[in-house]
């Protein structure tokens, strides 16, 4: 049955034929850290209209002749268990943070190593985003990047972007490393 | 693999796919699941667990499919690629079996398939009921009414405004009163200050003025102008955004109490009322319409409401979602959903039910058959619906039923009925049989 079922979800893939290659996101990060601001920017979307994510958005973003998937889940404390369910055959993994909020750095760290712990992300790359730059009390994200520990991630490449979402300042820089790091790492 | 040998698989995958043994437990599965699925931009959390059970389900069914007529992946996959399957018309067919994959794709099913039952729900409810009861139409006509009379007494409250405009400077100095009151008003209703910070929240310039206009009321509070100023507010904000007219009709219920309770307390700032619906309406073109509000209250006053207002809103809590908003038009939305989910219900339990009274056969092809069709054909559905709500104990069968040359449609609607007939039964089959056999035939 096991065989079977993988064969027939190959096929599944296969029967879409498009000849464009498809990359599955996964955009995660805490409440109110930016995540579907983010994700309207990469669509080139109005960001003036967002409001708390009860659910998940999912954007189809092309770049660099990938069609990129993206799949913004809320990160409110009572839906963060639900991450766990869009985690499968994920390609690469956005973490945003909110640059000023510093009193919930640690808390966006615990929920960030438990993600790396995660077995369907083993490996996947991860970009984090140090949003919100554009407040005055943003942390900057090299500061950010040690609070994290990101050094001693030794089995996945990563990258932190100080970025602003709401100014678009950044984003690109973070999409231009995807896309070279999936390029590079899907055949 | 040889060239015909390919088209037989393609061939027989497609009548597969064609077939009630693979479209009845797919449309089961849309039918039961599609309820929560509604076209809001954001997804639910749910939707995935559907789709978790959806992909489950085609699994199973092909795995089945492919163990049953002895098709490897391979195959399978060769003749999927087919230049025959891209054609338009195969893309329906296959569908359903590419949503496993696409997301995106699997939603827009199940909103399809989630309106196709709603509006199949609201004809049935028309045709039982003669017309659609009050609480379904109100969205629609009643409102445009209301709107255009609304229209009409704002025309008269600008009027009068302008002639109010002449007495400014007496209004300036009777503003510094207000301020107070405000502040008790803010602090008297929790509900308001939610509707404000929404609307403060909202970048869109109708919220801003629709927010001004809340705050005109609580500033307003001459007591021969409640009455007036009540109507002021519904028209101006129906005016705005009609398709939030339940939401504004709410608003202003609110925003009567609120000037009724402060009714005592500024007396003569009555002439604000107008003047700053005028700015509201005609400078409406203005990026942010709440400034202009703000420079007609005069300089003395303007922070000490900005603060109060301010309080409001945290007191009303911050993380409010926007969606707030819509609480107002919750009762309304339930009242309605509710009727539709059990019009929806009953013809769910209907069309179940039809599928259980198939006679059970050995034949297991043979008697899914006449389910699919009705399933398939609304009208059909809609026809048998009608039968068994209108009349709860079924009617003894029209001698018409007998005629087993009659349409398939009415087979399936009208004999299973009557399924204690064994004769009928047999005829249906073999009805079904013939039916069957041609179709194999012409494969």
């Amino acid at each position: 049955m096991g065989e079977a079922q993988k064969g027939l979800l190959s096929v599944i893939e296969k029967l879409k034929g498009t000849t464009e290659k498809e990359v599955r996101i996964v955009l995660l990060g805490l409440d109110n850290a930016g995540k579907t601001t983010l994700l309207k920017s990469l669509a080139s979307e109005d960001v003036n209209t967002i409001t708390p994510t009860q659910g998940f958005n999912i954007k189809s973003v092309a770049s660099h002749g990938m069609k990129l998937n993206v799949w913004d889940i809320g990160g409110q404390r009572k839906i963060r268990p639900f991450w766990k369910k869009y985690l499968e055959n994920t390609d690469l993994l956005i973490y945003v943070i909110d640059s000023a909020d510093k009193k919930r750095f640690e808390e966006t760290g615990l929920e960030l190593s438990e993600l790396i712990d995660e077995e369907h992300l083993k490996g996947v790359p991860v970009l984090i985003f140090a949003n919100k730059q554009d407040l005055a009390t943003a942390s900057p994200a090299s500061e950010i990047a040690e609070g994290l520990n990101l050094h001693t991630y030794r089995d996945r490449q990563w990258q932190i972007q100080a970025c602003s979402a709401v100014s678009g300042e950044g984003v690109q820089d973070g999409m231009n490393w995807i896309c070279n790091n999936i390029a590079n790492k899907k055949k | 693999m040889a060239e015909d040998d390919r088209e037989w698989v393609f061939e027989s995958i497609v009548g597969y796919l064609s077939s009630p043994i693979w479209l009845i437990p797919i449309n089961e599965f849309l039918e039961t699941k599609s309820l929560v699925f509604d076209d809001e931009e954001e997804n639910k959390l749910s939707y995935t667990d559907i789709h978790m059970q959806y992909k489950t389900l085609v699994e199973r069914l092909l795995d089945n499919y492919m163990r049953e007529v002895g098709i490897s992946d391979q195959q399978f996959l060769d003749a999927c690629t087919s230049p025959f399957a891209k054609s338009k018309t195969m893309q329906s067919v296959f569908q359903p079996i590419l949503a496993t994959d696409d997301f995106q794709m699997f939603r827009s099913m199940m909103v399809q398939k989630n309106m196709e039952l709603q509006l199949q729900a609201l004809r049935i409810i028309k045709e039982t009921s003669g017309s659609l009861p009050d609480s379904l139409t109100d969205g629609v006509d009643e409102m445009k009414e209301l709107e255009e009379q609304e229209i009409s007494i704002l025309q008269d409250v600008l009027k009068k405004s302008k002639e109010e405009y002449e007495a400014q400077k007496r209004r300036q100095l009777l503003e510094v009163e207000t301020p107070s009151a405000r502040s008790s008003t803010s602090h008297k209703s929790a509900a308001i200050s939610r509707e404000a910070q929404d609307t403060n929240f909202a970048p869109g310039q109708q919220r801003n003025s629709a927010k001004a206009k809340t705050e005109v009321n609580r500033d307003s509070s001459g007591s021969n102008n409640v009455h007036h100023t009540r109507i002021v507010n519904g028209s101006s904000a129906t005016e705005y955004n009609p398709e939030r007219s339940t939401a504004a009709r709410k608003e202003v219920k609110i925003s009567r109490l609120e000037t009724e309770k402060s009714g005592a307390l500024s007396g003569s700032s009555s002439t604000v009322t107008p003047e700053l619906e005028r700015n509201g309406v005609e400078d409406s073109v203005l990026p942010a319409v709440r400034t202009p509000p703000r420079c007609a209250q005069g300089g003395g006053s303007q922070p000490v409401s900005e603060a109060c207002l301010e309080e409001a809103h945290r007191e009303a809590g911050f993380s409010k979602p926007f969606t707030e908003l819509s609480t107002s038009q919750q009762e309304e939305i339930q009242q309605r959903a509710a009727y539709l989910r059990l019009q929806r219900d009953k013809l769910h339990a209907l069309k179940k039910e039809q599928q259980k009274s198939t006679p059970t056969s050995p034949e297991v092809t043979s008697n899914p058959e006449p389910t699919t069709t009705s399933n398939v054909s609304p009208e059909a559905v809609g026809q048998s619906q009608r039968n068994g709500a209108c009349t709860p104990p079924p009617p003894p069968p029209p001698p018409s039923a007998q005629r087993c040359n009659s349409s398939k449609k009415e087979v399936s609607a009208e004999e299973r009925k009557v399924s204690a007939d064994e004769r009928k039964q047999l005829q249906k089959r073999k009805h079904l049989a013939d039916k069957l056999k041609e179709e194999v035939i012409r494969k």
